[in-house]
């Protein structure tokens, strides 16, 4: 069955200014993904997978000190830097504005990772293995990435799937927040977030989804290293910070 | 006939067995030519999926929670988005749950120690099991028997409690980073026996003193949604100001942090109380001012004035400084003061906490909206809304008793003291003396290793229960916890765990005489009924039916029971006075000796140590640190340097109460001199035994046991000075490098940051959106 589609652009706006660090959407997203759990190893060699993340900035010193935490998750580029490089179609753009990784076409050039300017995809090293009985949780609707497959953020496509075949069968729209009205649709770290700091929708769909269609347009925004030109559907609106001297732009 | 291609797809167009492309007409060209014939991963969508709501038993808060179960299987934890405390969103801890679940070392069924403790425990039936135990506490005398519970609230505190009542049984409650000091500073200042509500979401100002409120501080997840709203709601921004000697996650985000040396929270609160009456006159509550200060105003706490008593404080503060900041907290209009963690860790925590609430008074937030908010009294009367835990006076007085034979039978559920208090209380050697101890743990852990006799229990997800959220959302809350999934059995033939409830009634059926009448329910769904017919008989609230099936049928669908009229009360009575007399903190060791002070903090993973078995809880980044699986010491860079520490380095954390190894050095930029802050968590013995990763065996974590170490069994047994309350902040440390040097894993490095020379772009605050 293929439902008809509508014209969609997905979109992602983090409020830097709500955002406590507190991992909650790094956990949700592992557990909806079926991301291999990350050893010690792992993060010694670099190699941890977190398809969200928080990086963390210092500024200043003691006693006047400062952390900011920044969540990067991919960029879904309108431009996107690792597309053209990927010799077997593995990663292609759709077009609702996502930037698609195809696991059964990847042959694991890595060279997508290498033209990443934001380090979100991470190729599998080795084969994913679990303890037994940790398999039981595993998400059926996501696949198990196999030993020299790269993967990333995907803004929780099978969510999106599943939103619009049930859209499709009960006759009601998707939405951003699931009402009797309307069929709710959050990606897992938009849905774990507990300060409201993730906000999803479809740029193309204001009436759905209000919040993002107010805050994209926020006057705080930015995108993270916009001067690359890559497009990135992931709009960021800046912490405020009551002794900013001057307003300091992306780099 | 030879077949041309052409004609091949003509007929396959016809006959229908074309893929996708063919069907769907309407997929646009340019996506066709990329996408067929493969199916996409984005096309793939599998079975049905089912939800239900339950409780999270991961933190102790009583959130609703929701879990995704598809053919059988718990697959994905969410909040429940009609919860008042969740309201859908979810943390860190709350996900890992599925872990407990489908942990591979939760015990496959009863065990028992056939000699003494040095023999191994063997596998027995459940109902060889239940019988051992109704005769261990048949023959024991009542009197001699201890029962040892976390902080157990709803039916399935009513059952331990009245089990624990009618058998004659001392029940002691163990809450690790206990909250004693604050229920006791709410009831002094405010008269009231709960906890009440921090209004945050509609604050324009925020004092915080110590209180980690967005990591693991009461009920971070409600406490995490009302800061988003507190930042950027419809509100003008509120404004956070963290007073704390570490630099934890709260402070993290507060606007300003301001370094406070340990235990002077209180002293600097009354300061602020003087300058308030002093010079702010007209910003102030007069009436509450002068109830406070017994109509004598500032020269009440001439003692307290900044000029007196800045110079204690610590680095940083002088008589100008608080100036301000009481000038900050009595010009907006909705100010709010908290206190915790840290501040009522110390020998005066009463004092401190006493004093930073009290200030609440004087600028006349009360029981008012974005000030505190008073939680009204539980729906049901004879179902448990608040477990206290036991003082530290109280586990001495155990300890005693145990030492000189008087506990003869030791039941422990929900906690584990042998890993969480003082080492040098001597728990766990006083267990010796216990002749029979029985555990319920769903694992093997410190104390379930020393027990005779083990009945797991059922990991909450498989349970029947309820809880009454403490601190509640400012209303009535029951929040009710159904099996999500059939008890999980990782062997077909093991005799499988079994709810704890359950267990206490089957024994007391059996005991019979007065346990037997005080517990008649069959099991624990039973008992859980009857406090949904005693909610059913209120006749109120967000679930209302004629029929108590249907009442049942939808509580068990909304995850629970709110009546949002159902306020606490708002004019709490006469303030108390302040108390002029400071009290300062004392701590365990001499400066000379021991030159710094030691700040253990709850880990923002691991909390008390009960997510260290949990692979994603050890995987998960400290906020600030980054660090993963490991126990470090926060150290300030300058005293490195003096040390010579570098990261990674292992020290030797010494105590006048013991020492620990396998703490590893960590330079911190926001750590301050003199003062060594060490996470919570780590640092087991038993408590998980499992191999987690990738590739080569050498690259594997073992999950739980034998990484890091335990903060708790350094601390000195010191008490706080008025409620006999563990000062888990009153002991002092020296480090010393043991010459190994092991990574310090973590998130950190693993990417390039985004903005690699650390300036990330911040904006101003514009005019119409700050505060007054």
């Amino acid at each position: 069955m293929v439902t008809p589609r509508r014209d969609r652009k997905w979109q992602f706006v983090v409020d830097m200014d709500r955002c406590s660090g507190c991992q909650a959407c790094v956990v949700a997203c592992q557990a909806e993904n079926n991301i291999p759990i990350n050893s010690e190893a792992q993060f010694n060699q670099h190699r941890a997978v977190e398809w969200i993340r928080i990086e963390r900035y210092w500024e200043g010193e003691f006693p006047n000190v400062k952390a900011r935490f920044l969540p990067v998750l991919c960029q879904q580029c309108g431009n996107a830097p690792c597309e053209p490089v990927c010799p077997v179609y593995a990663t292609y753009h759709n077009n609702e504005g996502l930037n698609v990784q195809v696991y059964n076409r990847c042959v694991g050039t890595r060279y997508c990772q290498n033209n990443c300017p934001y380090h979100i995809r991470f190729f599998n090293f080795w084969e994913p293995v679990w303890p037994e009985s940790l398999r039981n949780q595993l998400n059926p609707d996501v696949t198990v990435r196999s030993r020299g497959i790269m993967e990333k953020c995907t803004f929780c496509v099978q969510r999106i799937r599943r939103a619009e075949l049930d859209a499709a069968r009960t006759g009601k729209p998707v939405g951003e927040r699931g009402s009797e009205q309307e069929v709710g649709l959050q990606p897992a770290c938009v849905q774990a977030c507990p300060t409201g700091t993730l906000v999803f929708g479809d740029l193309n769909d204001p009436e759905h989804f209000p919040t993002l269609a107010k805050l994209v347009k926020h006057e705080r925004r930015f995108r993270l290293l916009e001067s690359l030109g890559t497009e990135p559907n992931v709009v960021y609106l800046k912490k405020v910070d009551l002794e900013a001297k001057e307003e300091v732009h992306g780099a | 006939m030879r077949t041309t291609r052409r004609q091949f797809l003509k007929w396959s167009g016809m006959a229908a067995v074309g893929t996708v492309a063919f069907i769907g007409c309407d997929i646009r060209g340019e996506e066709l030519l990329v996408e067929s014939p493969s199916t996409m991963p984005e096309d793939l969508v599998s079975g049905l999926e089912a939800w239900y709501a339950t409780l999270c038993a991961q933190c102790g808060a009583g959130e609703g929670v929701i879990v995704r179960v598809i053919g059988g299987r718990a697959i994905k934890i969410e909040g429940n988005p009609y919860h008042p405390v969740s309201g859908g969103k979810s943390f860190a801890r709350c996900q890992a749950g599925l872990q407990a679940l489908y942990n591979p070392d939760r015990l496959r069924g009863p065990l028992r120690r056939v000699g003494d403790r040095r023999s191994e425990l063997t596998g027995i039936s459940w109902e060889e099991a239940l019988a051992d135990l109704t005769k261990r506490l048949a023959d024991a005398s009542p009197g001699s028997v201890v029962l040892v519970t976390g902080p157990q609230r709803g039916t399935l505190g009513k059952v331990v409690q009245g089990f624990g009542s009618t058998y004659g049984a001392q029940h002691l409650v163990h809450e690790p980073m206990e909250q004693t000091v604050l229920r006791a500073a709410i009831k002094q200042v405010f008269g009231l026996d709960q906890l009440p509500v921090f209004d945050l979401a509609r604050a324009d100002y925020v004092l915080n003193f110590g209180a980690d409120f967005l990591s693991t501080w009461l009920s971070p997840v409600f406490y995490n949604r009302a800061y988003g709203e507190f930042r950027q709601g419809d509100r003008p921004r509120g404004t956070l100001v963290q007073v704390e000697p570490r630099f934890s996650l709260t402070a993290a985000n507060a606007d300003r942090w301001l370094y406070i040396d340990p235990g002077k929270e209180g002293v600097l609160a009354l300061s602020l109380a003087y300058v308030l009456l002093a010079d702010h006159q007209g910003q102030i509550n007069r009436r509450a001012a002068e109830d406070m200060t017994g109509g004598q105003g500032a020269s009440y706490l001439e003692a307290f004035a900044p000029e007196k008593v800045a110079q204690e404080l610590g680095v940083g503060w002088d008589a100008g400084k608080v100036r301000a900041l009481a000038e900050e907290f009595a010009g907006h209009r909705r100010s709010l003061a908290i206190g915790g963690g840290p501040a009522g860790s110390h020998t005066n925590g009463l004092f401190n906490l006493k004093a930073i609430y009290s200030l609440n008074y004087l600028v006349g937030n009360v029981g008012r909206e974005g000030g505190i908010l008073f939680n009204p009294a539980p729906p049901l009367k004879d179902v448990p809304a608040s477990a206290p835990g036991a003082t530290l006076a109280d586990w001495q007085r155990l300890v005693d008793r145990m030492r000189a034979g008087q506990v003869r039978l030791l039941l422990v559920h929900g906690s584990n003291p042998a890993y969480g208090l003082p080492a040098q209380l001597g728990f766990a050697a006083a267990l010796e003396q216990v002749p029979q101890v029985v555990s319920c743990s769903s694992f093997m852990d410190e104390t379930a290793a020393l027990a005779d006799l083990v009945l797991p229990d059922h990991v909450y997800l498989e349970a029947w229960g309820d809880d009454i959220p403490e601190p509640g959302p400012g209303y009535q809350t029951v929040t009710l916890q159904q099996p999500v999934v059939h008890p999980f059995k990782p062997g077909r033939d093991d005799p499988g765990t079994r709810a704890f409830g359950d267990v206490l009634l089957d024994v007391a059926k059996r005991l019979g005489g007065k346990a037997a009448e005080a517990l008649p329910w069959k099991d624990m769904r039973e008992a859980v009924r009857d406090t949904a017919r005693q909610l059913h008989a209120l006749g109120r609230g967000s679930v209302s039916a004629g029929d108590f099936e249907v009442f049942w049928n939808t509580l068990l669908q909304w995850g629970g029971w709110w009546d949002e009229k159902a306020v606490g009360p708002s004019v709490p009575g006469v303030p108390p006075r302040f108390d002029r007399d400071a009290v300062r903190p004392e701590f365990e060791g001499r400066p000379e000796e021991f030159p710094f002070y030691l700040v253990p903090f709850a880990s923002h993973s691991l909390a008390d140590g009960s997510g260290a078995n949990l692979p994603w809880l050890q995987a998960t980044p400290d906020p600030l640190t980054t660090a993963v699986w490991h126990t470090w010491a926060e150290v300030h860079p300058e005293d490195a340097r003096r040390l010579g520490l570098k990261e990674g380095d292992e020290l030797v954390v010494e105590t006048p109460a013991g020492s620990v190894r396998r703490v590893l050095a960590r330079p911190h930029p926001a750590a301050a001199p003199g003062v060594i802050a060490i996470p919570t968590g780590q640092g087991h013995t038993v408590y998980g035994d499992f191999p987690v990763g990738l590739g080569l065996k050498r690259y594997f974590s073992v999950v739980g046991r034998d990484r890091g170490a335990n903060v708790f069994s350094i601390l000195a047994p010191k008490r706080e000075r008025e409620t006999g309350a563990l000062a888990w902040g009153a002991t002092r440390v020296r480090i010393a490098k043991t010459g190994e040097w092991i990574r310090l894993s973590k998130f950190e490095g693993v990417v390039t940051p985004m903005f690699p020379k650390e300036v990330i772009p911040l904006a101003r605050l514009s005019g119409e959106k700050r505060g007054s």
